[in-house]
Order: structure tokens, then sequence, then C-alpha cells
């Protein structure tokens, strides 16, 4: 079988093309080559309270190979990669993701594609971005997230790393409604400035996060379960567990050397932090951030990147 | 149970009767620097408190007392509640007269769904509730409403939970842990005065205060940096805050991210052992001048205090980008 059968189509209306993973079953077979197409790309976005935003976007527009899926990269170590961006903002843009050596430092221009190829590196998890305009590409929603299965088809954060029975990736990421007015009328704005106001896990807002079979950490008691935290914002999100404490497995792919149980995870701004929930007990518990108005839409509460975890 | 996800943000209420448990003064002892009510015990919610700072400003606060709030000289935060590891643990929740209802969620002691005190999965109060809950390990935890938090926590609806070892003692921070002398509390807690006046913040105005207006709760921009509900040249001095104690003593000062802001706290130069986050035992303690909390997270240092000296403590609350101070609460330790 191959992954892409385990894996959730993206999701509709997400400010990213981009959301969590469910079950996935990594192939044992050679490394296979992996075509993913990316338009970016402006695109209006209804918030919570009614209020359409303009944000930019990737949009997967189809590929080839286990992996090239609307859900985010997912691939497995030693993977020919090749992206294919094709820009349709109003600027140049560069691919990239820290972690991984691309074929092309290049930009791509305004109304034309390139090609950035790359060997999926050592398991974990990853984030695609655009940094050539600073951190306004990812404010604006060019982000998503890249999960790199280890090679010897186990369920392992990373080699050696600990084991899990499900996982799920959740990419919070936010808006400050005066960026967005700035760049869909042509004008600069000071990331010094940034102050958001809107917040999302996987592109969406609570109650969404509820109802997105990606983003609806659905678990059974006695189960770990690995959740891969994604910065793709411009603050901290310090994540606060109900109901569980978790341990703290890697920080931008490094390895924690001692297993620090917590119920609250600082995840800072571009990083990519790994956690193992034992799942004790069940019931429905929330994980937010506990910077509270990043539980709300410009101020209307419960919103903003709320999810549930369910456990039986 | 996925009616809750159906319908997230319909309301459900627990209340009616009750007055809740008769709960003793509170009193303080062992080495600890703050009062303390032990469970089982209530707490009642109030809407119509203030708190004053140190440029004589009057910030209205809603707030959780029993008898006063904490150390029973100031309405925010809120009482300590303590109880031993493996106790069942009983907190009655009184909701006063002119209030709206509220909620106290036990913050990192991982009761069940029905105790968690969040509207959307179990209830609102109104009237009053007991929760109950047993306490897992010893060490730092928090508790506050769970009803609007944006508004309500800052408001002031927070406080400390103490689980101490199996045994109760006051002088060990958990079975067969490290041992100490002393112990401080330490809220770092922002206020940003404009979340207090008008818009949701109808508590000075004498109650019904509930609902926030959504559009005067945007953007947070603290203007108040506090230690426990003190600032400037308060928080300098505060019994509960500044530390006084001898040479070679070991301090144990419990640090709570209450607030929204990161905060970076600093004991003067001084090295201290973070020997605990969240309640649990860090596997290697870590030997530090200086430690980050983030809001939710707790950390706990031991400071072996020097022969001699005085020294500048301070609480630098940076930015949610994590970028800049925006402000600092400073405070002494002294060697007597």
């Amino acid at each position: 079988m191959k992954r892409r059968d385990f894996l959730k189509a993206g999701t509709a209306g997400s400010a990213f093309a981009l959301s969590g993973l469910t079950t996935l079953v990594p192939r044992l077979a050679m490394a296979a080559t992996v075509n993913v197409n990316l338009v970016a790309e402006g695109a209006y976005k209804t918030m919570a309270d009614g209020v359409s935003l303009f944000t930019w976007q990737f949009r997967d527009t189809g590929g080839t190979g286990p992996g090239a899926l609307t859900s985010g990269l997912v691939v497995q170590e030693g993977d020919s990669v090749n992206v294919t961006v094709t820009n349709n903002v109003d600027r140049s843009i560069r691919f990239s993701m820290d972690g991984v050596s691309m074929s092309t430092t290049s930009s791509v221009s305004p109304g034309s594609s390139r090609t950035y190829s790359f060997t999926a590196p050592a398991a974990g998890t990853y984030m695609y971005t655009d940094n050539r305009n600073g951190e306004i590409g990812r404010a604006m929603g060019l982000a998503g997230p890249m999960v790199v299965m280890p090679a010897d088809g186990s369920s392992r954060l990373y080699n050696g790393g600990p084991n899990f029975d499900r996982q799920y990736t959740l990419v919070m990421s936010d808006f400050d409604d005066r960026l967005n007015s700035a760049v869909e009328n042509g004008q600069s704005y000071n990331m010094a400035n940034y102050e958001p106001n809107y917040y999302f896990a996987n592109g969406l807002a609570y109650p969404d996060t509820a109802s997105d079979s990606d983003t609806l950490i659905t678990m059974g008691v006695g189960e770990d379960v690995a959740i891969r935290f994604v910065n793709a914002g411009a603050i901290t999100y310090p994540m606060h567990f109900h109901g569980y404490h978790v341990n703290v497995a890697t920080r931008n792919r490094s390895p924690e050397t001692a297993v620090i149980s917590k119920d609250t995870v600082q995840v800072e701004r571009d990083e990519c932090v790994d956690i193992i929930l034992p799942v004790a007990q069940s019931g429905i518990f929330p994980l937010h951030t506990h910077y509270v108005p990043g539980v709300t839409a410009n101020g209307n509460y419960p919103n903003g990147g709320l999810i549930l975890m369910s456990a039986a | 149970m996925f009616n809750i996800l159906k319908e997230p943000l319909m309301m459900h209420r627990r209340g009616g009767g009750g007055g809740g448990t008769t709960t003793p003064p509170p009193t303080t002892g062992g080495g600890r620097t703050f009062s303390y009510l032990t469970a089982p015990t209530s707490l009642t919610a109030s809407m119509n408190s203030s708190l004053t700072m140190a440029d004589g400003a009057s910030l209205s606060t809603w707030v959780f007392s029993n008898g006063g709030g904490f150390n029973g000289d100031r309405s925010v935060p809120g009482p300590v509640v303590e109880a031993n590891q493996g106790q069942n643990v009983q907190v009655t929740l009184n909701i006063g007269m002119m209030s709206s209802p509220h909620t106290i969620h036990f913050h990192g002691l991982d009761v069940n769904q029905q105790n968690d005190g969040v509207p959307a999965t179990s209830f609102e109060v109104s009237g009053s509730y007991t929760y109950n809950f047993t306490a897992p390990h010893a060490g730092t935890y928090m508790y506050h409403c769970h009803v609007d938090t944006h508004q309500h926590f800052e408001m002031g609806m927070y406080g400390t939970v103490i689980i101490r070892p199996s045994d109760g003692s006051t002088t060990r921070a958990w079975n067969n842990g490290p041992t100490f002398d002393k112990e401080y509390l330490w809220h770092a807690m922002t206020f940003d005065s404009t979340w207090h006046s008008g818009g949701g913040g109808m508590g000075g105005m004498g109650g019904m205060g509930g609902g926030a207006d959504p559009s005067s709760l945007v953007r947070y921009r603290p203007d108040y940096f506090t230690i426990n509900g003190r600032d400037g040249a308060n928080a300098q001095t505060d019994s509960t805050v500044a530390i006084s104690a001898g040479a070679g003593q070991k301090v144990l000062i419990r640090v709570q991210g209450v607030g929204y802001q990161p905060a970076v706290v600093r004991l003067g130069g001084l090295s201290f052992e973070v020997i605990a986050s969240d309640g649990r035992p860090l596997p290697n303690p870590i030997n530090t001048t200086s430690q980050l909390v983030c809001a939710g997270e707790r950390y706990d240092l031991l400071l072996t205090m020097p022969s001699s000296g005085q020294y500048t403590a301070t609480m630098d609350y940076y930015d949610i980008r994590n970028s800049g101070v925006l402000g600092t609460a400073t405070t002494t330790i002294t060697v007597v």
C-alpha cells in the first residue's frame, strides 16, 4: 500500500495548502521520486467574524509519487523530491526549508516557475517557507510542513527516537489584518509593528479545528501519540495541554537530551517541536496557546488556534 | 460526547444552592512567605474588586477569594490552595450574587473532563460546584477561570495550587526530592490597563460584568509589569516577593507564567538550579542564571543564598514575538 492512501486530503478554505495528517503507514520499498507542484498565489479568506482578508498561500495542484499531497509533504528519508513552484504573487519568492539543502537558492519571479529539488533528509519535522521577503511571506501564509519518516519504515520521530501509534501535525499561524491590508494595497509594512488579531491551527480557527479530521486529535487510551508543532506564525506559541502531560522529544530536529514532562510547551517562531503524548485518560480536552488572546478571532472567544483532543 | 463538538459554543451550566464548605482563615507556616488554604476549601468569584498600582492607579479586578485574595492583603492573585500528593482534592466554587458564571480550570493537574472547568467541554458554574480530583504529583500548579479566558484571566481570576509531598512536608519539593528552608511564590503577570476599564471591564462599576465586548479586547498591550500583583517600588519591598534568607540557606522560588507575555527571570547574577517544571522534576536539574517562563509554564528554582550582600532580581517581560523587553519588575534578594 502506498502512503498516500492513508493520508487525508487537504482542507478546503485553509489559509495554507496544508493540514495535519493522521495515520501514516510507511513503505519499506526503495527511495521514491516525489514530484510536487505548488502555486503561490493570493487568496481571500473569510475570518470567523466575517471579515475577508487577503492572504497568500501555497496551493498544491497535484503531483506524482508517494507523499505528493495537498495535506503537506510526507516523504521518507532518501526520497528524491522535486517541488515546482509557480509564482502568482506580486513579487519574487524563494522556496526554502531550514535543514534541507536545495538544488537552487534562486528566486522565482512573478509569473514564472522554478523547480527546487532535494533528497529527503533525516527523519523529522520541517517547515517550508518563502524566505525572500523577510517574515512577510510567512506572515501572509506562504508556509507549510514537511514530515520525513525514517528509511527503515518504523513509526519513530527520528532514528532511534521514540515510537508512536499515531501522529498529527499542527501548524500554528496568525494574521495581523493591517499587514494583510497593506500587502493587498501594495503598501509596505514594518514587521516590528506586527501584532496579530487572528490565529489558526492548520489554517483553521475553532470550531472548524474540531470538525477537521486532521486537526481534531483523535486518540486511544494507552497510545503514544506524536504531535508535530510547526510555528509558521510570527509570535511565540506556548501550547498548553488540558488533561495530559507530554514528553518533549525534539526541537528543530535536535533530540532532547533528557525527556521533560510538560503541560505547556514553548514553540518559538520558526521552530518545529515534536512531542509524545501518552494518552493516560479518556475525555475531550482542549489544546491551546496560553497567550490567550490567541484563542480569539479579533477578540471573539473561543476561536483561533484552539484544538480539541478526543480520547476514547 | 461528540454533540459537544457539534455545538462548541453551547453553554452548559451547573448551579443553584450551596454555600460551599466552611474554611478556616488562611495561615502561614513552614518555610512559606505567603498564606494559604488547605483543601478541601472554597473560593468565591466576584467582579467588583480592585488592585492598586505603584503609580496610584486602581485597576478593576475580578477575583477568587476566601477571606481575601493572595496573602490576605490583595485581591489578585487569588489565594494559594494546598493539598498533598495522592489526596482527593475538593474545591468548591461559589459564584457571588452579582457575578456572571465562571469556572475553575486546574491547570496542569490533568483532572478529568467533568472537572476541567472548560465551558465548551464541561459546564459553566452559576451558584456553586465542587471540583474534585486527585493530586497526582507534588509540584506547582495554577488555577484560573476558563470563561472568556482572555478577559477573565487578565482581570485577575487566577491563583496557585501547591501539591506537597505525600507526607505533607513543607520543606521538601516532592517525595524524596530536594529540601529547602524558605519558599517564595512568584506570579509573573502583566496588566493592560485598557482591558480593565470600559469595554468588557465592568467590575469597577459594581458588577454585572460578563460577556466581553470583543472589539475592546483585541491587541494586548501591557503597561503594568508585576510580581504577585505588585509593581515598581512595591515589588521591591513586598514581603511575598523580596527574598530575605540567611547565608547558605536554600530558597525555593516557584515561578509561574500567569501573564500572557514571555518572562525571563534573573536573580541578580546569582546561579540557581531549575529543579522542576510544570509539576514534574527535571531529570537533570539545570544550573543557570536566567530562565524563560512562557505563559502557562511553571519553573521551580532552588537558590542557595550567598554568604552576604544584596542583589536585584529582575523579571523581564518580552513582547509576544520574543524580540524586545516591554517592561521589568524588580525585587531584592538580601542575605540576612
